[in-house]
Parts: structure tokens; C-alpha cells; sequence
């Protein structure tokens, strides 16, 4: 008797610390009359969080029903937590997802398909970048919160020493090739047209490339190749325009104008190569202008060179506010409301426009004097509008991260000389239809 | 004679029912909050991860059983084996030199030096050090543009090096940096040891006639090889499951293909895990993969301890 009276001690104790646990991680569910409490999620850096908090604030003000509780970390502790969150069934109503996640989400059933919403709600013409996150069976599953859109980018002063003119429109791959004999220089200052350049010791290189968005995705595509086909369930690597890009790029490793993997590894990170003043050229998305301008670099952009027939591509990230399929239908409806006002208000696009992260969704604000300010770096801003005209996405889908280690651990490998381009391609298409099928085969 | 064998025996068995319901009670009582998180956050776990290891589970979605699946494709993919060939290579380089250096230091600094403090603190410092801190201090000998070590390589009239995205270098030089960081946390568990033997056994070996070396192998090692032994258990936990050294040295960057450096020389079984989960929504993958990493240390963990029977001598 006395024992049981003991072992039910125990249980609630245990059954306390139970409900300890689980009242500390689910969200309370306050809503005294018509106030929703809105839980939402964004990866921030400390300027970013604290634009973000304004902007809320504002959409409080005007939107007096809605209060806002807020989830966020940096980048990749975001992402992990997230995750955990969704897993325990506490994750944010509605949270910021990078481009190249949210089909990761929507394919694994975490986020709400909004397909409605978009079609009746939201004016397709005033916004950028909404068909980025439409699926291949035509749902829509996000609505852009930044536009994250890849460029040319160049340093004016190494250009100018060389003596060699600007990037333009016009410019095709092998332009940029025959610029780089002249952009590359070794540590006696010979460029790698003389007969004397030593390719062991190469103190300034002409363009850097690495990753997926970054890369030889979409010298691939300019090539009229690429990765995936258009259902992004079939690699489409084993093909002749690959080929073709891929052994321009090799070539150029092998006479050093571009650095290898291993040659980006002494900067310690791949963006330093660049942004250290020893490359000239880069391919790099819009966010990079940040960190470029407070390295004080003296750079400008030009619209991605096109291929042999004439084709280019530059990629697009669709940063994206995704709707939790979890959530509340009252909550629902709140963050549409914080969609709508984020996607419509002038006042928190220009806010958030100048943060420098990403390109402004609301195309009026993004063609504004505001965005295209000429008086900061890079001049050419334009470039940026211009090129979502024939941008694309970089084949996301919900085995995104898994196939591009494939891609861009063989490509490091072919960089290196451990192989030749074609088993570099009967590798690579192998091992990307294998994490295809995996995934989609078992669907 | 009988009577009191019985009685002895008689005896734990009262005792141990007088002690539940007594003074246990309240012991259990006052353990209970430790208790409660040893079953919901140690157990509770392993028996969820050893249930997730049978199923394909992708985080978002609740996991569906697929009995050994994970297993059977586990044994069949070449970067497991990848992996745990790098892990054990990085354990065969990494135990015993790190038991060694540190026991050589511990004796170093247990002798009667002057600014012995210091020295001593020297050493502790890269302990205490986080790896981001470490990774800069690692780039300025390893950076095979500005480092140290390739500026000796070229003076020597030798050929610079990859060093960190070198196949062939990548674990040594890892291994090496990882040394560095931590031999002096070892070292301090030496100098523990090393206090615990008494000078006599020193003052005889000498009246005997041992020499200083003599008196490290004869005297000093049988004497401490209970805490060798701790030593060398400890290390090779701590090289089964390193993960942030190699995570921020060869695979913070998953651009450029280098996670897990090149050729995935350097990819060990925790980041073969880690990425598994985090990267591909793999949770079932990666929680097969935990318990086969826990059983094959388990394993050699009992190895150890049946071998100490020839070499450890407690007294």
C-alpha cells in the first residue's frame, strides 16, 4: 500500500515534468476574441533581424488583430531547427524558406499548398519572381520574399590594369575565356599569353566559379545542357552540349585562368577568391553585393554570357514565405494577411530593400530610384531586372541538396585530373538518377 | 555454522527491503529530476533512434517501418565503408600518438622547472580554444598559399602541397591539428597520475642503478597504466566521434564539393551521419548509422578493457 502510494508519487512527478516539457515547446494558443498569434520563422543575421522587427511592428500597427511571435537563427541553425520543430509538431505558422528548400518541404507534405491564395489574391503582374516556386504540376507552394538573381560580376581595377575592356551584354563564354588570357597573371606578373607565364604559381586568376547556383550549372545551361529535365525527376547530364561546356571549363582549369577546387581552398572560403581582389570575375547572386561593397571592392555586373548558339541562363533563387500545413485555419488566414502586406506595401518593401539582401519582390519598388540607386555599388543594377527575363531555377527539387553534392563532388574531381569529362559524365549520371530514383520511385 | 550462513544470507535481503522503503524513498525522491532526464532524454531517445534505424523516416513525416532496410542498403553503400575506413585510419594515427606525446609532456612537466605554471597553461590553451579559433591558427601553417608549411616545403626545394584537400594528407594533417588541440587536456590527466606515484619507487630504482630512461619504462610506465589505460579508452571515444574538427576544416562549405574533402577522404562516420539527417532527411539512414557506429565501439571498448588484464596493473 505504502509502495504504491510512493511509485504514484513518482508518476506525478514524472506526469509534471511531462507537461513541463511539453508546455515549455507547444506554442501557446492565445487568442482572446478575434487576436491570432501569429508564430513565424526567418534566418536572420543581426541587420536583417533587427529590419525585420520594424518591419513587424509596422504590420502590427496596421493590422491590430494579428500579434506576431517570432523564431529565428542564423542560416543553418535555422534550417536544423526547423526541421526539428516541423518533426515535433511545434514548427512557426508560417516561415521564410530559402528558394532551393521549398520544394523540400512541399514534397515531403510540411507546407500548405497555396495554389488558391496565389491564383485569386495576389496581382502576378506587379510581383517578380512567382512562377519560380510553381511546381511541375502547377501548384504554387510559396510567395517570393526576396529574388535572389545571378550575374556577371567583375572587378573594374583588374580589368583596367590588363588593359582589357569591360564585360557587356554580348559577351559569350568564350568571350570571357579569351579575356581571361589576358586577366590571369603569375607571380612575375606575366599574363598567360606569354610563353613565360609559370602556371605553378598563379597570383591572380580571371574568373572563379563553384556550386550549383554559383557554377557550372549554368555555363551548362548556356550550353543548351543542363542537370535535370524539365519533370526534375530525370538527370539529363549524359549529353553532347554538356560536353562541350564541360571541357570548356576544363581547359581552363588546366591552364590555370580559373582556380581549382583546391586553388579556391587557400582563400579559405570559395567567396574570398573574389572579394580579395585575386579573381576578376565571378558568377554571383544579388545578396553578394553586401559583403562586396563593405570590402570596399570597386566592381560592376554584366548580364551572363551566352553560349555558342546564342542561349544564356543565369539562375534565380525565389526566397520564399511558405505556410505551415499544420497550421490553424485562423492562422492561415493571418499570414496571408502578413504575405499580402509584405508583397504590397510599399513601406515594407523599400525597408527591407535596404538591408541590400535580395531584390525587391513588388516590381514598382524594385524599378525605383530606390532599388536602382546609381550612387551605390554595383552601378549597373539593372542588370539584376534585366536578367529575370531569361533566368530559371537551378532544377530545386526535394532531393536538391543530395544530387548537387553528387554534381559538384565529381565536378571537384574532374577539376583535380583524377578523371576525364567522359567518365565524368557516365559517373555523374549514374549517381544523380540513383538519388532521383531513390527518392521518387518509392513516391 | 549453517545457522549462520542462512542468516548472512537472510540479511542483504532484509536490508535491501528496509532501504526501499525508507531512506530510498526519499533518495529516489531527491534523484528523481536526474532520474526523469536519464529516461525521457537518454533512453527515451535511444529507443526512438534504435525504432527510426528500422524505418524510413524523413523528420517531416512519421516513420514507416521497413524493418533492416536501412541496414541492408548501409552495408551495401561504398561511402559507409568509406567513412569507416577513414574513422578507423584516423584512430590508428591519432591514439596512440596522442597518448604518447601527453605522457611524454606529463613527465616533462612534472619535474621542478621554473615558470612550470606556465608551461603548463601553455599547453592547455588550445583545450580551451574553440575549433573556429583553431581553423585559423590550422590555415596559417596548412593554407596552401600562405602557410607555413608549404614556405618550408619550398625552402627545403620541395614541392607545395594540398595539404587540407589533399587525399593522401588531409586525415594526417587533421589528425596532427587535433593532436595539437588536445594533447594538454591528457596531459593534465598524466600529471594526475604521475603525482599518485610515490618518490620511493624512484629513490630504489635509482640505488639500483636505473639511468632517467630506464626509470620512465620501468617505473613511471607500469605505474600509470591505469591512467593510460583511461587515456587510451577516452581517445579513442573521442576519435569515433569527432565531428566539429572535421566539420569546420573539411566540411563547412558544402560549395565547391569539398564536404568531406576531396573524394570524401576525410568524410568520418559522424559527418556520413550528420549529413545523412540534416542534409538529405535521411533519419532513418542516419540512426542505423549511429547504432552501428555505438555497436563497433562498444565492441572495441570491451576488446580493451579484456586486453587491460595484460597490461594495466592497478595496486
Amino acid at each position: 500500500m505504502k509502495k504504491r502510494r510512493f511509485l504514484s508519487v513518482l508518476g506525478l512527478i514524472g506526469l509534471a515534468a511531462a507537461l513541463l516539457i511539453s508546455g515549455c515547446s507547444s506554442q501557446s494558443s492565445t487568442q482572446q476574441g478575434d487576436k491570432v498569434e501569429l508564430y513565424m520563422g526567418y534566418s536572420s543575421d543581426p541587420p536583417t533581424k533587427k529590419k525585420m522587427e520594424e518591419i513587424i511592428a509596422k504590420f502590427e500597427q496596421s493590422h491590430p488583430h494579428i500579434k506576431i511571435k517570432t523564431m529565428t537563427a542564423p542560416y543553418d541553425d535555422f534550417y536544423q531547427k526547423l526541421t526539428t520543430q516541423i518533426a515535433a509538431g511545434n514548427a512557426p505558422d508560417l516561415w521564410q524558406s530559402d528558394g532551393t528548400k521549398v520544394f523540400g518541404y512541399a514534397q515531403r507534405g510540411a507546407i500548405l499548398d497555396i495554389t488558391d491564395y496565389v491564383t485569386k489574391e495576389i496581382n502576378k503582374e506587379e510581383l517578380n519572381g512567382l512562377e519560380f516556386n510553381k511546381d511541375s504540376d502547377g501548384k504554387y507552394w510559396g510567395v517570393p520574399q526576396g529574388i535572389q538573381v545571378g550575374a556577371l560580376f567583375y572587378n573594374k581595377d583588374l580589368f583596367d590594369k590588363a588593359g582589357v575592356p569591360y564585360p557587356t551584354a554580348d559577351w559569350t563564354w568564350d568571350d570571357v575565356k579569351a579575356a581571361s588570357v589576358k586577366l590571369t597573371l603569375d607571380a612575375n606578373g606575366k599574363n598567360a599569353d606569354d610563353p613565360a607565364f609559370d602556371k605553378k604559381s598563379v597570383k591572380q586568376y580571371s574568373f572563379a566559379f563553384f556550386g550549383s547556383s554559383r557554377g557550372a550549372f549554368n555555363i551548362l545551361k548556356a550550353y543548351g545542357g543542363g542537370v535535370l529535365d524539365p519533370t526534375l525527376k530525370k538527370s539529363i547530364i549524359n549529353s553532347s552540349e554538356n560536353k562541350k561546356a564541360v571541357e570548356w571549363m576544363v581547359d581552363g582549369m588546366q591552364r590555370k585562368l580559373f582556380p581549382n577546387p583546391a586553388d579556391l581552398k587557400a582563400f579559405q572560403s570559395n567567396f574570398k577568391a573574389f572579394l580579395s581582389g585575386a579573381v576578376a570575375m565571378q558568377i554571383d547572386i544579388y545578396a553578394a553585393t553586401t559583403s562586396m561593397n563593405g570590402a570596399g571592392l570597386n566592381y560592376d555586373v554584366a548580364p551572363m554570357p551566352k553560349g555558342p548558339d546564342g542561349k544564356r541562363f543565369a539562375p534565380v533563387i525565389a526566397n520564399s514565405w511558405v505556410i505551415n500545413k499544420k497550421a490553424e485555419e485562423q492562422k492561415v488566414k493571418a499570414a496571408k494577411e502578413w504575405i499580402t502586406y509584405w508583397t504590397t506595401s510599399d513601406e515594407a518593401q523599400k525597408e527591407w530593400t535596404e538591408v541590400g539582401e535580395a531584390i525587391p519582390v513588388k516590381k514598382s519598388v524594385a524599378n525605383s530610384e530606390m532599388f536602382l540607386n546609381p550612387a551605390t555599388k554595383p552601378e549597373n543594377k539593372k542588370v539584376f531586372l534585366d536578367t529575370l527575363e531569361f533566368a530559371g531555377t537551378i532544377d530545386t527539387n526535394a532531393v536538391f541538396t543530395e544530387w548537387v553534392k553528387v554534381f559538384t563532388d565529381n565536378l571537384a574531381e574532374l577539376f583535380m585530373d583524377k578523371y576525364g569529362t567522359d567518365e565524368f559524365i557516365t559517373k555523374t549520371d549514374e549517381g544523380i538518377q540513383k538519388v532521383l530514383d531513390d527518392f521518387f520511385k518509392k513516391q | 555454522m549453517l545457522e549462520l550462513q542462512t542468516k548472512q544470507q537472510a540479511k542483504p535481503a532484509e536490508k535491501k527491503r528496509k532501504w526501499l522503503d525508507s531512506e530510498g524513498r526519499w533518495g529516489l525522491l531527491l534523484v528523481s529530476p536526474y532520474l526523469i532526464h536519464f529516461l525521457v532524454f537518454v533512453v527515451g531517445t535511444s529507443v526512438a533512434s534504435l525504432y527510426f534505424s528500422f524505418s524510413d523516416y524523413d523528420i517531416l513525416n512519421p516513420p514507416k517501418w521497413t524493418g533492416l532496410d536501412n541496414y541492408a542498403k548501409l552495408f551495401e553503400d561504398p561511402l559507409f565503408y568509406r567513412a569507416l575506413w577513414n574513422t578507423v585510419y584516423f584512430t590508428i594515427l591519432y591514439v596512440p600518438a596522442k597518448t604518447f606525446l601527453a605522457l611524454l609532456l606529463a613527465v616533462a612537466l612534472n619535474q621542478k622547472l621554473r615558470g612550470l605554471k606556465f608551461f603548463r597553461m601553455v599547453h592547455f590553451l588550445p583545450v580551451i580554444s574553440s575549433w573556429t579559433v583553431i581553423v585559423y591558427v590550422a590555415d596559417a601553417v596548412f593554407n596552401q598559399r600562405i602557410g607555413f608549411a608549404n614556405a618550408f616545403l619550398s625552402k627545403l626545394g620541395l614541392a607545395p602541397q594540398n595539404w587540407l584537400i589533399d587525399e593522401f594528407w588531409v586525415i594526417p594533417v587533421l589528425v596532427l591539428i587535433a593532436i595539437w588541440k588536445s594533447v594538454g587536456y591528457m596531459m593534465i590527466i598524466f600529471l594526475a597520475g604521475l603525482q599518485g606515484i610515490s618518490s620511493d619507487m624512484y629513490e630504489a630504482a635509482s640505488i639500483d642503478g636505473a639511468n632517467a630512461w630506464q626509470k620512465f619504462w620501468r617505473v613511471t610506465v607500469p605505474m600509470i597504466s591505469g591512467t593510460t589505460f583511461l587515456v587510451v579508452i577516452l581517445n579513442t571515444i573521442y576519435s569515433f566521434q569527432n565531428f566539429e574538427q572535421i566539420f569546420v576544416m573539411t566540411g563547412a562549405s558544402t560549395e565547391a564539393g569539398s564536404t568531406g574533402g576531396a573524394n570524401n577522404a576525410s568524410l568520418v562516420l559522424m559527418l556520413f551521419m550528420f549529413r545523412q539527417a540534416f542534409s538529405f532527411f535521411k533519419m532513418g539512414y542516419a540512426s542505423a548509422i549511429a547504432w552501428v557506429l555505438f555497436l563497433i565501439l562498444l565492441a572495441i571498448t570491451l576488446i580493451q578493457f579484456k586486453l587491460q588484464k595484460k597490461w594495466v596493473h592497478y595496486d
